[in-house]
Parts: structure tokens; sequence; C-alpha cells
């Protein structure tokens, strides 16, 4: 049964795409996901994994590599970080409109200029338009489930996409702590071998990717649209049987953290959630009715259970860890979505966000403790009188 | 690394075109121009292939004007690639082989892995992918068709386009009379040498048929990564009478602007050298695409193809490398 070691996020992506049995591996150097290809270097090189190690040139090879692998049926992954996710851009559509259930495991990092190590979701989130499924871990253990989970649900036969696990760049990656390492049977209970049903072989000769005609067009991405409708209801399978077999008790999508009787609440993903229990915990304790919505899926966004779990909230304050200069509320990007979410109830929680964990800060209590004060005043104030705050630039 | 057999395969060489493979892996089906000249190479290269063959298409006219949904020209299995990454599709196709046999998921004879690449997707945008394919050692054919240019975009420069052409991001104006100014990358020297593990590069004409196809087996029986620089005139872009293309082929190789040869562990060996070269405006007064030139730049495009000449006198010992083609009756 389960084995409970220290292990960093990287460690424990790397333990659970063992335990996968991942049979197409391609790596290029960027810190810090790099990590994760340097454990499963050494497995591959201790026989302890029967796997071809591919040294892609770069993220865009990286992509094509596996994607020519997962086209023949093998089980394939990748990764990366920061300007590597976008230096793969070109594949990403690709690879979903293909069809091929990748894997990209993510620790993040922040985009260039300038250079900077440091955390941030801003690589990652930028490819949430492209037909991937996304979703943030909070912890190493979590990582380490969500990379089997993430391979069982796109490999489903009804859904077959390419998905990115992502884990807080250094906070989760390079930050040991306790992880449940399953045993490889609990895994082969959870997770079938991945089938292609339509490989590229010598026996049964098929072209992938010919060229269509523009009226060919719309039909497949509804298709594709429609795939990402079913996605809820595998994940939730997928979810029930991962708690079952390992024990675990995750919510499909939100993690809703003393939610029920909230009046205000932080709505947020990955590794800053950890500080963030504790400063709803620290509330309450002050007697303030504080909330946490973390969320473990990105993409699909959980439209639905947000407008369920979250519409008696009074103020709701996004911590957004990216950027999207420029967009509707001059801001993060999980606000828009947040909002989106909320506009057809009769009642509508105030929101606001917060520019927080750029660049790698750390988000301290202190500062969830400065957004409480802004979203009590909100909720005291019947409206939200500004909506973006940059955290550490704000009096 | 544990020895395993993967099956693969080796071909023997074609005796003459009657004893060619009668059956097609490349059919009607696509809608290329008129004579063009990458379609007819693709047809030799997918007969003498067979049937375990899968191509690799990176974006290029073997992709556009081939590949129309629910009715592609290929009897074998076929991926689109993008145009920037041949190589590295090919690379996880051959490592996903590799790890199937082993797990025994496949038991088949090693497919043949063919990437079908324009000048473009190998020598330019596709460089990075086609080299680190060749230096990591994955047992690849790579072939550059080459019709010296973006053609199916509408005929714009690419690396390997001839001194002195109109394309369309080269026109001719008072100001650049020439068109293009620069001379061409030469592919197969961009690959020789500075790849450990690359065994065998060679070059082909469509007009020599039996010459491309043996090379093409010899290069598919080697256990690691080759390439193919094969010449593939495009009436369109070349600006010739699509009944040319075979003539373009052939007086290619009798003016010195293209060379048969192959590279094999280290040593050079080239074909069908003229015995006297013919002056370069015999080839070039065919092709619209150097209309417009004036003498002196003739004699450029002269001066630029008899220092290629020295060099294949110089390295040449004319050996039969592979069966010469049928004399005429």
């Amino acid at each position: 049964m389960a084995d409970e070691k220290m292990l960093t996020g990287c460690s424990a992506a790397a333990q659970a795409l063992k335990l996968a049995e991942v049979e197409v591996i391609c790596s290029y150097p960027i810190r810090p996901y790099t990590a994760i290809m340097m454990e499963l270097a050494k497995m591959v090189a201790n026989g302890e994994l029967d796997a071809e190690f591919v040294h892609g040139e770069g993220e865009h090879a990286q992509l094509s590599v596996v994607l020519g692998a997962s086209a023949c049926g093998a089980r394939a992954v990748t990764g990366s970080a920061g300007v590597g996710v976008t230096y793969a851009f070109e594949l990403y559509s690709p690879l979903a409109g293909g069809r091929y259930p990748v894997q990209m495991t993510i620790a993040d990092r922040t985009l260039d200029p300038p250079g900077d190590f440091g955390s941030e979701h801003t690589d990652a989130m930028s490819v949430r338009d492209q037909g991937w499924i996304i979703g943030w871990a909070s912890t190493p253990q979590e990582v380490f489930d969500n990379t089997l989970m993430g391979y069982r649900i796109g490999e489903d036969p009804r859904i077959m996409l390419p998905q990115m696990t992502c884990q807080d760049g250094y906070f989760i990656s390079h930050i040991p702590d306790k992880v449940k390492v399953a045993s490889l049977s609990q895994v082969k209970e959870f997770l079938p071998p991945y089938s292609a049903p339509h490989p590229i072989s010598t026996t049964c000769p098929v072209s992938h990717g010919p060229q269509i005609r523009p009226d060919q067009g719309a039909p497949m991405d509804a298709q594709r649209a429609e795939t990402f409708l079913e996605l809820p209801g595998v994940i939730k399978e997928a979810t029930k049987d991962f708690n079952r077999i390992f024990g675990r008790n995750y919510d499909p999508f939100l993690e809703k953290y003393r939610l029920e009787d909230a009046e205000i609440a932080f709505f947020i993903q990955g590794a800053h959630s950890n500080t963030c229990r504790m400063a709803v915990d620290a509330l309450r304790k002050q007697g303030v009715k504080a909330g946490m919505s973390r969320l473990r899926w990105v993409r699909p966004w959980p439209t639905t259970e947000i407008a369920e779990s979250l519409g008696h909230v009074k103020a709701i304050g996004t911590i957004e860890t990216s950027t999207s200069y420029g967009g509707a509320m001059r801001g993060g990007n999980l606000i828009h979505e947040l909002r989106a979410s909320l506009y057809d109830l009769d009642e509508r929680p105030l929101t606001t966000s917060f520019m927080a964990g750029l660049g790698g800060e750390t988000v301290w209590l202190e500062d969830f403790e400065f957004m409480a004060k802004v979203l009590l005043q909100t909720v005291k104030d019947k409206r939200t009188s500004k909506y973006v705050y940059w955290i550490g630039f704000e009096d | 690394m544990k020895a395993f057999d993967y099956k693969f395969q080796h071909f023997d060489p074609v005796k003459s075109l009657k004893s060619a493979p009668k059956s097609e892996m490349y059919v009607p089906g696509h809608r290329t121009c008129a004579g063009c000249g990458p379609a007819l190479n693709y047809r030799l290269v997918a007969k003498v292939a067979g049937r375990d063959t899968i191509f690799i298409g990176p974006t290029g006219c073997m992709y556009v004007a081939n590949s129309s949904y629910l009715c592609t020209p290929y009897a074998v299995s076929w991926i689109h690639a993008q145009i920037t990454n041949g190589g590295a599709v090919a690379s996880g196709i051959e490592a996903a082989y590799k790890v199937l046999a082993r797990k025994g998921k496949y038991d088949g004879p090693f497919p043949n892995i063919i990437v079908m690449a324009g000048d473009g997707g190998s020598v330019d945008i596709g460089l990075q992918a086609a080299s680190a394919m060749m230096y990591r050692g994955h047992k690849v054919l790579f072939i550059c068709y080459d019709n010296e240019s973006y053609a199916n975009t509408g005929i714009q420069t690419s690396p390997t386009t001839p001194y002195g052409a109109n394309t369309t991001f080269t026109p001719p104006g008072k100001e650049i009379p020439e068109g293009k100014t620069l001379f061409p990358k030469d592919p197969p020297q961009l690959f020789i040498g500075g790849h450990p593990l690359l065994k065998y590069v060679a070059t082909t004409s469509v007009a020599y048929p039996l010459d491309l196809m043996n090379k093409v087996r010899k290069a598919l029986s080697y256990e690691g990564p080759t390439f193919l620089h094969m010449l593939t005139p495009c009436p369109k872009g070349w600006q010739f009478s699509e009944k040319l293309t075979i003539e373009m082929g052939k007086l290619a190789i009798e003016t010195g602007m293209w060379s048969l040869y192959e590279w094999e562990n280290g040593a050079y060996k080239y074909t069908h050298i003229p015995k006297k070269y013919k002056p370069v405006g015999e080839y070039m007064k065919h092709q619209g695409r150097f209309r417009h030139l004036k003498e002196e730049h003739i004699a450029k495009m002269q001066a630029f193809v008899d220092e290629k000449i020295q060099k294949v006198k110089a390295a040449a010992k004319p050996v039969e490398a592979v069966p010469a083609e049928p004399k005429k009756n």
C-alpha cells in the first residue's frame, strides 16, 4: 500500500510518472521543472523505468516529440516552465485538436522580462484557450495525485485531450512535504493502459491531420467544445475512483474551505492557498466569517460549481498570481471568469482582484489580512470601490 | 543498454525500372499542379519504401496540395507535422515504436519512418528539428524535396532558391534588378560532418528515377538517421512548361546546377557527371523566374556553378554506386 515519503513537488511528479509507466519522455532544461526530468533520467538510466528518454532541442521539439509518440499509442510526457511554456506555443492547438492525450508537467515560472526564477501562473495560464485540461496542485501530494488523474481523465476515450498538470515553482516544486506514494497495483486499478483509437501504424494505415475546407472547420471546433462539456462528468468519475482507491477526499473542481456560512471568500489556485487557509482560520478566530475556494482545474472552468458554492458569499477576492494586461478588470485572469460564472445569479457577490504572488513573491499572512479588510469594507459599502489591488503597493 | 532486435528492414536495390515494385503507396487523389516534380518524387519514394512505412508531412506543398480531409493520397500511414517540426515528430514516432516493440506491444517490422519536408521545412524553419533528430540518431529518413521556394504560399524565396530567381518576396526592380541576390544554402553540407550518427546522405533528381529509388532503399536500410536532398522541379514556381519537369531535372545535372552524389561513411561518390557541362543559360532559359536576368547576372551564376563543378571534379571518382539508368534504345 501507500508508502509515505518526504518529497518535493518535482520528485512527487517523477514518482507518479514512473508508476504511470510513461513510455516516451522528452526533456529540455529550464528551472524549476528540470528536477522532474532529472529524476526520470535517473530512473531510465538505472533500468527502473522502460521508456525512451529523448533529449529535445527545445520546448517546441518537446511537444512535437510527444505528439508523434502519442499518435503511435505510447504514453508520453514532457514538461516545462516560464518562457519554455511559451516557446512551445505552436504545438498546443495541434496536440489538443489532434486529440493526443500527452501530459505536460509544469513547475511554473514568470515570463521574461526581466529574467526571474520566481513562481507565477502566467506561463501555463497563457495556454488556457488552446483546448488543454489545466490545473494547479497545492501540495506535493496533489502533484502526485493530479499526475495520475491527468492521464486518467485525458486518456478517457470520451475525452482524449492533453493535460497540463501544474505546480507552483519552488513553493511546491522544491519544498519537501509528506507524500503518500501509491503502490503500482493501486495505480493499475485506477489508470488503464493508454490505447490510441486510430494510431499511426503500419497495420491499419491512417492519415492524421489532413487539411480541411473552411466549412469543415466549425463542426470540428464544435466537437472539441462538446468534449469540454463532457469533461466535468469524467473528472467527477475519475476523482471519485481516485478518492476510493487512494483514500483521499478531493472535490473534483473546488476545494471549499469554511465556505458554508462565509461572508467573504478568497478565490485562489495553487500553493498560496496553504497560507490562505491559515489566514481563514485566523480570521475566523477574530470572528470574521471568511472562507476559501480553491480552483483545482482552471480548464475545464467549473462554472456551475462556482455559482452553487459561492453565490451566498457577499464579497469575493481573487488571488491572481497571473497577469492579463488590458483585460476587462484591469488585473489578472481569474476575476473575468469568476464574475462570468456569477452573472446569472439573482444576487451576485461583489468581487475584486488582488494581484499577489507575482514574480515569485510570497503572499504573507498579513497580505491576506489586508485583503480581508478590503473585502469587509466592500461588504460594508455594498459596492466595490476598486477592482484591482496590487498587493505590496497599496497603503 | 540491452540489445534488442527491433526487426529493422533492409532492402535490396532495384535492378531496373521494370523490376521496381508495381504497387503504389502514393496514389491519385491529390491536387498538385500538372507536371509537379515533388508529387512524382513522392510516388517513387513511396513505391520503393513499401507498405511498412510511415510518412511525416510537415506543412508544404506535399501537405497542402495532397492531404484533403477524407481524401489523402497515402496508402500508408501519414501524419501532418508543422512546417517547423518534421524531425521532432518523426523522433517521437521512432521513440514510440522502439519502446512499444520492447514492451511487446508491437511486433511487426520496424517501420520506415520518412519525413517528407520541403526546403523550408528542412533547412529554414525546420532546420533545428532536422538537425536534432539526426544528432540524436533516430532511425528516420529525412527527405528534403527541394522545389527551391515556399511554393504553396505563392512562391516566396527560401534558403535554397537560386540566385537571380524572381519570387514574390524577391521581385526584380530598378534597385534590385536580379531579384534574389543571395546564393543558396547547401542542405547536405549542413548535415554532413556535424552529426556523428548520420551515416548516409545523397542527392537525387526526379529525372533519374532508378538512381533515386536506390538511394531511398539504401537510406532506409541504414539503422540510423539518413538524409536525401531531392531535386524536384516546380513548373509553377520556376515558370516552365509543365511538360518539361523531367527535362529540368536533367538539365540541372547537365549544367552543373545540381550534382548527384552519395556521402557514405565519410566518403563521397559522384555519379552521372557530364563529360562536358552545358552552360547554365541552357537551364535558365526555360524558366520564367530567370527571364529578367541580364548577361552579367547569368555570368555570375555561371561563375558560382563553375566553382561547384571544380569541387565535384576534385572530389569525384565516378563509380557505379547504384545501378545506372537504362540506356535508351
